[in-house]
């Protein structure tokens, strides 16, 4: 390149009408904007692609899936609205069903609630904060067998050190956990609850950093007690936080699957039996493709529903 | 310019070519011969390296068969039975095709991916074979059985003393285990241990009484868990919601001397031996014949054989169909019985290679614990059999940790399988 090259101007002919003129730069914005389409397109294509490959397409094959009989080996069968007349009729879908919502209504609130008083408490200057810190962030990186295998162990009816401190303390009949009806449930409930605690205090950790110093100082002048000032400050400071971490904490409780599968199996009976164990089992072991295509869109359905109203709650307390 | 845009072009063409050659090329590793021009034959099994009786008949056989040469595809045995039903719907052409269980094998079967082997399986004796039976499938057989496991009664002798255990009721069991019992604490030692699977009250329920697994009334279960749960009672056995939730392995029970008797199927007599021979335990073990609820002289049990079968896009059928029968009959049955694995085949012959195993138990009463009169199958094969399984285990599970009685689990199961699954 020698000196600056004199700027492009559009060819002005004398004779050219100005409505020419006018088309001639409208051409030519439509090509830029084209050029930018492409240029952005080819920005997000490679994630699309994979987006699509890996999640568009099975989601919308499970949805097809679900109106038809197939057994991942013979030609798919269309079946109408079988399976999910099934669904209805089913009384393990509605065992599962209830039991999620049993899972979810008592791991949500105790997890928002403690991963949130752990945040607080280890958002002091103290010292060792770190390595509590740490400690209560260590359940989530370990492996979830292990997590599973350690709370088996813990909960052991007769020899286990929980029931063996609850005999210390003269309860009679501690619970028999992972093998009683009643117990098997609230037993998954801490387990899981001991696990995830660390992950969303560390969002909250997080999160507490965005509250302006200021505002507890005002608070503090103003004569706010250490539970006003969490009541007035903290958490209202924290609320995007907080709705983030309760999506999360409530898409995962509805589809608890693993913790499950490792302490109970679903059992004893079907009385920890979740929905996406049935999923699960009726499609991988019981090669019921299909039906559990129709499962997972009811599923489905279930978190779509409660992330909307919660967005919808959300909204509205902002405004 | 021009040559940069047919290239840019061309170039993706020429990947994605490749891509699939290459891919063709790694899915095919093909060869029906060996590069020494021997006639290859896959055998897909599990766990090559943990489980002897595979090494055992491929030895053996390629000993005899010099030209042909048999190579292993090794799958995880947990995986087993969702990765051949994934090769088999893939077009994969392994040309043996181990059978882990009949109801899988019932399934292959069907759809058409097996082999007949009929003409096969009507030459050989049956009196001599345990299992055969539960191959036929409408007159035709798609499989033939190399060895088949059955429940005896394995026993500490150290533990049980000069107790007389040669022809025990559940009664006689019942008794010994709570004499048996002893200790307190840490350092109890329990009468027996019943494992906590369902086929432990229920198989052999249905074993020794005639009653139907899959026919949706199950009174005939009661007994067994009226005996299990008073053993529970009398605590002359690990209560169920301990060894359930501590994941107790019935390997432990016996071999750390925490209990005298444990009912188990005969595939573990090789793994006792396995682990004597690795310095894993050192207890003094035996068989009994599994305790019965008629006294009439009989043995009645339960088991379940395993086979192999014969892929229908096998590559090399004929030398495929070659190793089946060969594992299957004498010469094979010799090759397992070698190394402590219960054989499809039996004979005199057969017995005393088994009883030769070093370790394994030669008194009189082990050797009539391995010649029961009757082995009816764990389960029958039918569509719902996975279904009505699920019910059964659910409800056992609820029968044996007390939250329920024998009589209202007994009810549920009965609705359960005629609601849900008939």
């Amino acid at each position: 390149m020698s000196a600056a090259a004199p700027p492009v101007a559009p060819p002005v002919t004398k004779n050219a009408s100005p409505g020419a003129s006018a088309a001639a730069h409208q051409a030519a914005a439509k090509r830029r904007r084209r050029r930018n389409l492409l240029v952005g397109w080819s920005f997000i294509l490679p994630n699309f692609l994979g987006f699509a490959a890996l999640t568009l397409v099975p989601v919308i094959g499970a949805l097809a899936m679900a109106f038809t009989q197939w057994d991942s080996y013979s030609t798919p069968k269309w079946v109408g609205l079988d399976n999910f007349q099934r669904l209805w009729n089913d009384s393990n879908f509605w065992a599962a069903l209830q039991n999620t919502f049993y899972y979810a209504a008592g791991h949500i609130p105790l997890t928002l609630g403690v991963s949130l008083g752990l945040a607080v408490l280890l958002n002091q200057k103290l010292r060792g904060v770190h390595v509590l810190r740490t400690a209560f962030f260590f359940p989530y990186i370990t492996s979830l067998v292990a997590v599973a295998v350690v709370w088996n162990m813990l909960l052991s009816p007769d020899s286990g050190p929980v029931n063996q401190f609850l005999s210390f303390l003269g309860v009679d009949h501690p619970p028999g956990w992972t093998s009683s009806r009643d117990w098997a449930m609230p037993a998954l409930i801490i387990a899981s609850v001991w696990r995830d605690m660390g992950y969303y205090m560390v969002l909250f950790l997080a999160g507490l950093q965005t509250v302006p110093a200021e505002l507890y100082e005002a608070a503090r002048m103003d004569g706010a007690g250490p539970w006003q000032r969490f009541w007035h400050v903290t958490l209202p400071g924290l609320r995007p936080t907080t709705f983030f971490v309760t999506v999360m904490i409530t898409v995962s409780s509805f589809k608890v699957f693993d913790l499950v599968q490792v302490m109970t199996e679903g059992g004893p009976g079907r009385s920890t039996l979740v929905l996406s164990q049935l999923i699960f089992r009726e499609g991988i072991t019981q090669g019921r493709f299909g039906y559990a295509s129709a499962v997972s869109l009811a599923l489905f359905l279930i978190c779509l529903v409660i992330t909307v109203i919660q967005f919808q709650m959300q909204r509205r307390s902002e405004r | 310019m021009k040559l940069k845009k047919s290239l840019a072009r061309i170039a993706p063409l020429v990947v994605a070519t490749a891509l699939t050659a290459t891919a063709c090329d790694a899915s095919g590793t093909d060869s029906s011969s060996s590069s020494d021009g021997k006639t290859v034959v896959k055998v897909a099994l599990w766990n090559y390296k943990t489980t002897p009786e595979f090494k055992a008949l491929i030895d053996g056989f390629e000993a005899k068969n010099p030209d042909i040469d048999v190579q292993p595809v090794d799958i995880l045995a947990d995986s087993y039975p969702d990765k051949v039903t994934t090769m088999l719907a893939g077009g994969d052409t392994t040309d043996v095709l181990t059978m882990k269980n009949v109801t899988d094998y019932a399934r292959y079967a069907t759809r058409g991916q097996l082999l007949p082997l009929t003409d096969e399986a009507t030459k050989l004796d049956k009196a001599s074979y345990s299992g055969l039976d539960d191959y036929n499938l409408k007159g035709k057989y798609y499989a033939l059985p190399y060895r088949s496991d059955f429940w005896v009664l394995f026993y500490n002798k150290d533990m049980t003393g000069k107790a007389d255990m040669s022809k025990l009721t559940w009664d006689d069991y019942a008794k010994l285990a709570k004499q048996f019992t002893k200790g307190s604490g840490s350092d109890k030692v329990y009468g027996t241990y019943l494992h906590t699977w369902r086929s432990v009250v229920q198989a052999i329920s249905s074993a020794q009484t005639g009653g139907d697994q899959l026919g949706g009334d199950y009174g005939f279960f009661k007994d067994q868990y009226d005996m299990a749960l008073g053993l529970q009672k009398a605590k002359a056995v690990l209560p169920f919601s301990a060894a359930s939730s501590n994941q107790i392995t019935y390997d432990s029970q016996l071999t750390t001397g925490k209990a005298a008797m444990v009912p188990m199927g005969s595939w573990w007599a090789a793994a006792l031996l396995a682990e004597k021979q690795q310095g894993k335990n050192d207890i003094n073990w035996g068989m009994a014949p599994m305790p019965q609820i008629k006294s009439d002289g009989k043995t009645v049990t339960f088991g379940s054989p395993t086979a192999f079968a014969v892929n229908k896009k096998a590559k090399n059928a004929d030398a495929a169909k070659k190793f089946v029968t060969w594992a299957s009959g004498p010469e094979g049955a010799a090759a397992v019985a070698k190394i402590g694995v219960t054989p499809a085949y039996t004979s005199d012959k057969i017995l005393d290679t088994f009883f030769s195993v070093d370790g394994m138990p030669t008194d009189a009463l082990s050797r009539t614990a391995m010649q029961p009169t009757t082995v009816k199958l764990e389960m029958p094969v039918s569509d719902k059999t996975s279904d009505i399984d699920q019910i059964l285990k659910e409800e056992h599970e609820l029968i044996m940790s007390g939250e329920k009685s024998v009589d209202a689990g007994i009810k549920e199961m009965d609705k359960r399988v005629k609601d849900e699954v008939q």
